[in-house]
């Protein structure tokens, strides 16, 4: 038999297969801990913590995701290889929403200067608001609108105001094109 | 060469092995080189989500009010009861692992069956939600119409509801291809095709899994919940 090498390592008993098997208490524990912090998520939703709430959340959300990369996939106990593999992977994330971020929030100044996106401050400062989803294509707005009113009026939920105003809004929108 | 088939005799039961197949030297090197295989694909997983992730970042720096106006309109309720179904469902997951390898193949029947309902449960709260969104017109682009049926969003609510279709769409297809592997999986063990040293193929099923829920931990809190 050949000698067999694995990730540039000679394997010394290449037959076996190395698996490190997890006692129960180790699943129960950890599903435990992951419903307990899915909780503190919901309940601090509730809370107002203004700014912080981001953080946090995201906070609790990367504890549940390295516990379950921890035990459920097993990478605390696997080839130290495949944590290489995971974790360059989120340092390639971190480069690509690094550098992005970087240049979306500096790139007001740029864009004043170079006047880009000038129809969408033309608009703007027309106070002429944004054109929304539908409002874009006017054949798609009167068939949506027909349909409405087949089925007896809008849905009237009581967030901003209710059907009337949202028509008049939405004529006022369509006019402006 | 016949010194070294004196030291390995233990060689002889990979050889006999007829799952091993023929361009492999050991089952140990076999399930090394799957997993890997497996942790590559999910690294591209990661990288493919991680656009859409950073799609809401953006949205979210360049109108931050009106994401926290339109988040209102999704239901916490149905995200979390999701989330549980799904953490509990990779906890099966995770368990039918554990017993392929201790070699209890009728055990991990069961858990691929309890993983495969946690799914199942997950996609029927799923339908319920996008239905709801669908009549009330909060659909991505150009199909949003939901200020003509009554909701007002302020600023560019066309586009998060692009991003939040984007995101929990892209994550179903993931579940229900999940639930589809599993469904293939439960056939190939009853066929007696796992055993104590041969369920590489179980355990990267559970990683996809496991891969799937990871992304839903972020999702849920992102879409359904922040402030």
């Amino acid at each position: 038999m050949a000698k067999v090498f694995l990730n540039g390592q000679p394997v010394e008993h290449a037959h076996e297969v190395h698996e490190h098997i997890s006692p129960m208490s180790t699943y129960n524990a950890v599903i435990g801990a992951l419903f307990v912090l899915t909780g503190l998520t919901f309940a601090v939703s509730f809370a107002d913590l203004g700014p912080a709430s981001l953080t946090v959340a995201m906070l609790v959300a990367f504890i549940k995701a390295s516990l379950v990369v921890a035990y459920f996939m097993h990478l605390k106990y696997d080839d130290k290889y495949h944590l290489f593999v995971f974790l360059g992977t989120i340092i390639f994330v971190g480069i690509f929403f690094g550098f992005t971020m970087f240049d979306m929030k500096s790139r007001d100044a740029l864009n004043d200067e170079q006047e880009t996106f000038v129809r969408w401050k033309e608009q703007e400062n027309a106070g002429k608001g944004l054109a929304v989803g539908v409002d874009n294509v006017p054949e798609r707005r009167a068939k949506v609108l027909a349909e409405i009113e087949a089925h007896g009026g809008g849905h009237g939920g009581g967030h901003g105001g209710g059907e009337h105003k949202a028509e008049a809004k939405a004529e006022h929108k369509a006019a402006a094109h | 060469m016949s010194n070294e088939h004196a030291h390995a005799p233990a060689h002889d039961d990979d050889e006999h092995n007829p799952h091993l197949a023929h361009h492999f030297d050991t089952m140990g090197q076999q399930t090394a080189s799957a997993k890997l295989g497996m942790w590559l694909f999910l690294a591209t997983e990661i990288l493919m989500f991680s656009g859409l992730f950073l799609a809401y970042f953006i949205l979210r720096m360049l109108y931050p009010e009106m994401v926290l106006e339109a988040h209102e309109h999704l239901s916490k309720w149905a995200g979390g009861i999701n989330t549980v179904v799904l953490l509990t469902s990779s906890y099966t997951m995770a368990l039918g692992v554990r017993s392929i390898q201790l070699g209890d193949v009728k055990k991990l029947r069961l858990m691929l069956v309890l993983t495969i309902l946690c799914g199942c449960i997950f996609m029927v709260v799923k339908y319920f939600e996008y239905s709801a969104k669908f009549e009330h017109g909060m659909l991505p682009g150009k199909y949003y119409s939901a200020h003509l049926h009554g909701y007002e969003i302020d600023g560019l609510p066309h586009i998060f509801f692009g991003v939040y279709f984007m995101m929990t769409g892209l994550h179903g297809i993931h579940v229900a291809i999940g639930l589809a592997i599993m469904l293939w999986m439960f056939v190939r063990a009853g066929r007696g095709e796992f055993g104590a040293k041969n369920y590489v193929a179980i355990e990267n099923t559970g990683l996809y899994w496991h891969l799937v829920d990871l992304i839903w931990i972020f999702l849920f809190p992102l879409l359904y919940l922040v402030k």
